[in-house]
């Protein structure tokens, strides 16, 4: 799941100041798991922002809000069109992805990010996400028995760990397991260490440049979808 | 085609004594060219450090030049922390084209400890794939399977860690890296013999020269901040007790006195090829060590 | 001193908001009441409003918090975590402390055609009374002098005071209804002939059946029934010393406890059923061994013995009451015998209804036959109800019952076709899991103040005294409000983040196979904290005591300051079971002043965040939240209100304002000496505000 932070009012009321109008638009799906921009989220910060104008005594700004499924799909942007007739500014708490989809969408409008998108996450307990996955690419799972050394070895490196593993710990954040020292306790559990010995090339960070594309095909069987430039 | 003075000692049966400089924060390079002369004569080679710690310094490569230009065997540190592999092999042939052949192959210091906290990690290769690299640079080609006008080659090194809490995944590496056409290894601090006995009894199968590192401690205090906050080095208890023991200001010479006996130790009972003098912030004292542990020969 | 205490009771809850599902006591409730309702009122302190929903749905509250058999009680859910909420006791506390006796009925006469009730017992009052709200002329024939049946003659004082049902009948004359005693009815076509165009026959079933002994007919021998009758009449049946009472139903029961009462040194109760099958109400049983009734099981009467007075009575080992199909068709073992020595024997081995035959009406083994659907008896025109219809049963069946024959035979007078009511006894609820029972907090009954046995034998009085306000808001609070809970209102919002599952402190939302998930309303607690919780605030309790009855009341607020031009100086979000239950909290009421406006809430789990800022909004300096604390029903919910204060404060500290302006109440334990004084606090509280809004004023003028 995509997780993202809201950011701090503060921040939030500063990028708002130029404008008079402003829709503040929620997304239904990743930002309500990670409740950093749903409809609860939208309408506190609705509720906060009208709080702080009175305070401030001003009366500069109206605020209205709308929550759609997802910021990321064409279809439901499109649900916007009407209210965006009303309003100066988008104040999103979409992902950066819906962010961006709705500034190409309506592209005369200001689009603002009303959350910080950080990570990759995996749940754990209520409300602690874990980065696992960098979407690299070129996934290497299958030889690390599945733990990823490119999202959670500090360093990103293939033939770890390096020199400053401590104590089955990372030798930057001493909180967070040493990964390759996971990698080699696991591929010992399952008996493969033999991956483990194996010469791992320079990776490929062809992949990596900004921004990628996928464009999967689906046909009748099998999808196959190929990255590309 | 240029020969390193440092790998036909290699080749020698000698006792090798490495040392290494840490070059400063700026362009006032005095003190390490007056650390160069003292120490150039006395050791069979002179690591120059590659922005140690994550601190950004006066470049490996400039210091590896002013000890080549003054007459020292330079060995020229390597991180992959700061730059990608253009970078790297760019350097290298540069390092060849000054006579800088000895290259000691490390994946580097994380951005966190130092003090550019913000700056964004390279880590196009690891240690290894350097010394892969290495390897295909010496093979005529670069990394992308282009052909070099011109070959050079190197007498390439890493590191090991013979006190590791967990031993298992060094060695796999170890072996990697011999794999890779490493020829020496300078390691970790050593406090445990016992343990580096074992280690040895590991490489010995290999045809690879392995040079201890001592850390000349100066405190008790320092030795815990290293256990903290140093990558890869574990300070026992049994000799942070022995630096509290003697009274403030004697530190240093206790810890001389360690380092000195732990040389002592190694060279007596043969257990590796030698030892690489780690006395950063206190360079001025291994001479000292150097004289102490000396067996008359031909230094 | 203004308090501002906004009472949503009045608003209806259309039927869109209210989801709720019946619960189980509901069901049972053979009027249907909403005990839910009355009783989540009487747990916040409104006896007034608890009363008047009592009142909608029967016709003698004041009858059936006396004596009714309760078969909600046997159906509450809290007994499979302790003990069933005590509903009658409640009801006759809402009753008594919300002045039902007071209470007058209006009737206005809509219809002109005229309806009679034949029998002032409870069926036929019930039918009467309903006649006559839908706006009927009402006559009660009643053969005896006095109105009320086997209310007034059936059962003993003790358990229902003369006065109460005499308010009852009191009210119904007020209404408007004809009562015409000592007026047998001899014949219905007199009756049509009189005008009359329905007729609802409820004569009871009055006529005790015999035992079919040898010496049955000697003196000393009398039916309960009559020996009731007589003792409620004011005369005193002579009674001998050792008294021996046949039956095992509730009938046998109150004879044997009004024999004791009238100074039998003995009583022995016999029956054929063994203790288990005994069909009277287990706890009055309880009682009456208590008071000094010997219960004898299992035992016949073979004959009553004595020549000229009654010296004894012989019984014989009943085997088994009933045969292998279940019907009544007790066997016995001649050859165990005991004899008891008696003076005195009361029969109560059941009662029959005396039809004349000049009605005309079909029978079927001795009661009227009439169809299920529209009580119609055989003769056009004729209804028959209660007793007389279906053999003896309870009171509350009997007011249903003749409830019932109202509605049927307005659809007759209106020539209608019958009107399909409601599924009768249907509670789409399950049963509680261990899983929920374990995580619910144990309280164990308040048990309705009983006098003491000794004490209860001397006289007539009640033996049961109400509960005060305390108790009577202790027990309330302990229902479960079955079918009230949390359901995903709006599906399509739902992201399946499984907040409310990991949240929920009673493990209550599921995945279900379509990895959706499902929040079983028969599990649901009605705790509140999944919905405040929700990130795409999908999720909303049944019964709409949420946040949507916060924003009504903080519309209101708004309202009010538009029309008053006036500003709230304090908000304060009151939880209403402390408010009034454990007394402390009532004294944030008696200390708030103008300026204090106090928002009514379920609980604080309701409270959300943004209902904290916009009391803020509203022009309020300080805003606080009490509760009951550590007393509260449901678990967790001081944690989650902390969080949503702890929320709201972050935004308090962007803004300029001290987090010292929004503040909770949550007092410990009820008899922690620790706990705070909430008058002092308020106090307190009230004070700092003011001295901040001060100040706030001198820094204006400063500018200025």
């Amino acid at each position: 799941m995509i997780i993202a932070n809201q950011k701090p009012s503060n921040e939030i009321w500063k990028m708002i100041q130029p404008y008079q109008r402003v829709l503040i638009v929620g997304c239904g799906t990743c930002m309500t798991v990670c409740g950093s921009g749903g409809e609860r989220e939208v309408n506190f910060l609705h509720n906060a922002l009208r709080l702080m104008e009175l305070k401030l005594n001003q009366s500069a700004h109206t605020f209205s809000e709308f929550t759609i499924k997802r910021q990321c799909e064409t279809e439901f942007i499109e649900m916007l069109t009407e209210k965006i007739n009303y309003v100066d500014a988008v104040l999103s708490l979409g992902c950066g992805i819906g962010t961006q989809a709705i500034a190409e969408r309506f592209d005369n409008l200001p689009v603002l990010p009303g959350v910080n998108t950080s990570i990759i996450g995996m749940g754990t307990t209520q409300g602690v996400w874990l980065e696992r996955c960098v979407a690299c690419g070129e996934c290497i799972l299958d030889e690390t028995a599945g733990i990823c050394p490119v999202a959670r070895c500090a360093k990103g490196i293939l033939n770890g760990p390096c020199g400053g593993s401590k104590h089955g710990k990372c030798e930057s954040n001493k909180e967070m397991d040493c990964a390759w020292i996971l990698i080699y306790k696991r591929l010992e559990k399952l008996g493969q260490l033999d991956k483990m010995r194996k010469y791992y090339p320079m990776r490929n960070f062809q992949t990596i440049p900004r921004p990628r594309r996928l464009i999967k095909s689906v046909t009748g069987g099998n999808t196959d979808g190929q990255l590309s430039l | 085609m240029v020969n390193s003075l440092f790998e036909e000692k290699l080749d020698s049966d000698e006792f090798l004594i490495t040392t290494e400089i840490g070059p400063p924060k700026g362009i006032d390079v005095s003190e390490m060219l007056d650390l160069i002369e003292t120490l150039k004569d006395r050791v069979d080679a002179i690591n120059v450090t590659d922005n140690q710690s994550s601190v950004m310094r006066y470049p490996s490569l400039g210091g590896c030049l002013l000890v080549k230009e003054h007459g020292g065997e330079p060995i020229l540190q390597m991180t992959c922390r700061d730059r990608n592999r253009l970078a790297l092999q760019a350097d290298l042939l540069f390092a060849y084209s000054r006579g800088i052949v000895n290259v000691l192959c490390l994946t580097g210091d994380s951005v966190e400890a130092g003090d550019h906290k913000e700056a964004k990690p390279v880590f196009d290769a690891d240690s290894i794939q350097l010394l892969k690299m290495i390897q295909t640079l010496e093979s005529g080609r670069d990394a992308g399977g282009n052909e070099l006008k011109g070959i050079p080659r190197f007498c390439k090194g890493a590191t090991v860690n013979p006190e590791a809490d967990i031993i298992e995944p060094q060695l796999i590496k170890f072996d990697k890296k011999v794999e890779a056409g490493a020829s020496f290894f300078q390691t970790q601090g050593i406090f445990d013999i016992a343990a580096l006995k074992r280690f040895m009894q590991y490489a010995t199968r290999f045809k690879v020269k392995i040079l201890a590192g001592i850390i000349v401690l100066s405190s008790a205090r320092m030795a815990r901040f290293m256990n903290e906050n140093v990558p890869g080095i574990i300070v026992p208890q049994s000799i942070i007790d022995e630096l509290s023991s003697v009274e403030k200001g004697k530190g240093l010479k206790k810890g001389i006195e360690i380092a000195i006996r732990t040389i002592r130790a190694i060279r007596e009972e043969k257990i590796c090829s030698g030892v690489h003098i780690m006395a950063i912030g206190n360079e001025h004292v291994v001479p000292e060590i150097i004289e102490a542990v000396k067996i008359p020969s031909s230094l | 001193m203004t308090l501002d205490v906004t009472s949503i009771e009045s608003q209806n809850n259309s039927a869109i908001l209210d989801r709720s599902l019946m619960p189980p006591c509901q069901a049972a409730c053979p009027l249907h009441m909403n005990i839910r309702e009355y009783v989540d009122l009487v747990a916040r302190g409104k006896v007034m409003e608890a009363l008047q929903v009592i009142r909608s749905d029967n016709p003698f509250p004041s009858v059936c918090a006396y004596i009714c058999s309760h078969p909600c009680e046997e159906a509450c859910r809290r007994s499979h975590v302790d003990k069933q909420i005590a509903i009658r006791a409640l009801k006759r506390f809402a009753v008594e402390f919300g002045g039902d006796r007071k209470v007058r009925t209006e009737a206005r006469t809509i219809f002109t055609e005229k309806t009679a009730i034949i029998g002032s017992g409870p069926a036929g009052m019930s039918c009467a009374f309903y006649l006559r709200k839908l706006g009927y002329p009402v006559t009660v024939f009643e053969a005896h002098t006095e109105i009320g049946g086997m209310l007034r003659f059936g059962i003993p004082q003790y358990r229902l005071p003369r006065e109460v049902l005499d308010s009852e009948i009191r009210r119904m004359t007020g209404m408007g209804i004809e009562f015409r005693t000592g007026t047998p009815v001899v014949s219905l076509d007199l009756l049509f002939e009189m005008g009359y165009q329905a007729i609802f026959v409820s004569i009871g079933a009055q006529q005790s059946r015999r035992l079919g002994v040898e010496g049955e007919d000697k003196p000393g021998v009398v039916d309960a029934i009559t020996f009731l009758r007589e003792i409620n009449l004011g005369l005193k049946p002579a009674i001998g010393e050792n008294v021996v009472v046949i039956g095992g139903g509730n009938v046998a029961i109150d004879a044997s406890r009004s024999a004791l009462r009238l100074g039998a040194r003995t009583v022995n109760l016999v029956c054929l059923e063994s203790r288990a099958e005994m069909p009277a109400f287990a706890a009055d049983i309880q009682y009456a061994i208590e008071e000094g009734v010997i219960v004898n099981c299992s035992w016949g009467v073979k004959a009553i013995l004595g020549k000229e007075v009654i010296t004894g009575i012989e019984l014989k080992r009943c085997v088994s009451v009933f045969d292998a199909n279940g019907k009544f068709n007790p066997s016995f073992d001649d050859s165990i015998t005991q004899i008891l020595p008696a003076d005195t024997v009361i029969t109560a081995i059941g009662q029959i209804p005396q039809i004349p035959e000049s009605y005309g009406l079909k029978t079927s083994r001795g009661t009227i036959l009439v169809d299920p659907v529209t009580l119609n008896t055989n003769r056009k025109g004729v209804f028959a109800g209660g007793d007389a219809a279906s053999g003896p049963a309870t009171v509350i069946q009997a007011l249903a019952n003749g409830r019932l024959a109202a509605i049927r035979i307005d659809d007759y007078l209106h020539h209608r076709y019958p009107r399909s009511l409601e599924n009768e006894n249907k509670s789409p609820l399950g049963e509680l899991s261990p899983q929920t029972i374990q995580a619910i907090r144990k309280i164990s009954r308040y048990e309705p103040p009983l006098a003491p046995p000794e004490i209860r034998i001397k006289e007539f009085q009640p033996i049961e005294q109400v509960y005060n306000w305390e108790t009577a808001v202790d027990e309330a609070r302990r229902c479960l409000r079955c079918g009230s809970g949390a359901e995903i209102l709006f599906p399509d919002k739902c992201a399946t983040c499984l907040t409310c599952l990991r949240v929920c402190p009673y493990s209550v939302p599921r995945i279900d196979q379509d990895f959706n998930i499902q929040i079983p309303p028969d599990q649901c607690q009605a705790c509140g904290i999944c919905v405040t919780r929700c990130p795409a605030m999908a999720i909303a309790l049944r019964k709409p005591w949420d946040r949507r009855h916060i924003n009504e009341e903080i519309e209101r607020f708004r309202h009010r300051i538009k029309i008053t031009q006036s500003r709230p100086l304090i908000i304060g979000f009151c939880c209403q079971y402390g408010l009034f239950g454990t007394g402390k909290l009532a004294g944030i009421l008696k200390t708030a002043g103008e300026g204090i406006w106090i928002i009514p809430i379920m609980c604080i789990a309701k409270v959300e965040t943004y209902h904290l800022l916009q009391a803020f909004e509203l022009g309020a300096e300080g805003v606080f939240v009490a509760g009951c604390g550590e007393q509260c029903a449901r678990e967790n919910t001081i944690a989650e209100a902390k969080a949503q204060i702890q929320k709201a404060q972050s935004v308090l500290v962007e803004i300029g304002l001290k987090i010292d302006q929004l503040q909770a109440f949550l007092p410990e334990a009820k008899n922690d000496n620790r706990s705070g004084d909430p008058e002092k606090w308020l106090e307190e509280f009230a004070g700092y505000i003011g001295s901040l809004h001060l100040n706030s004023l001198l820094a204006a003028e400063g500018k200025n």
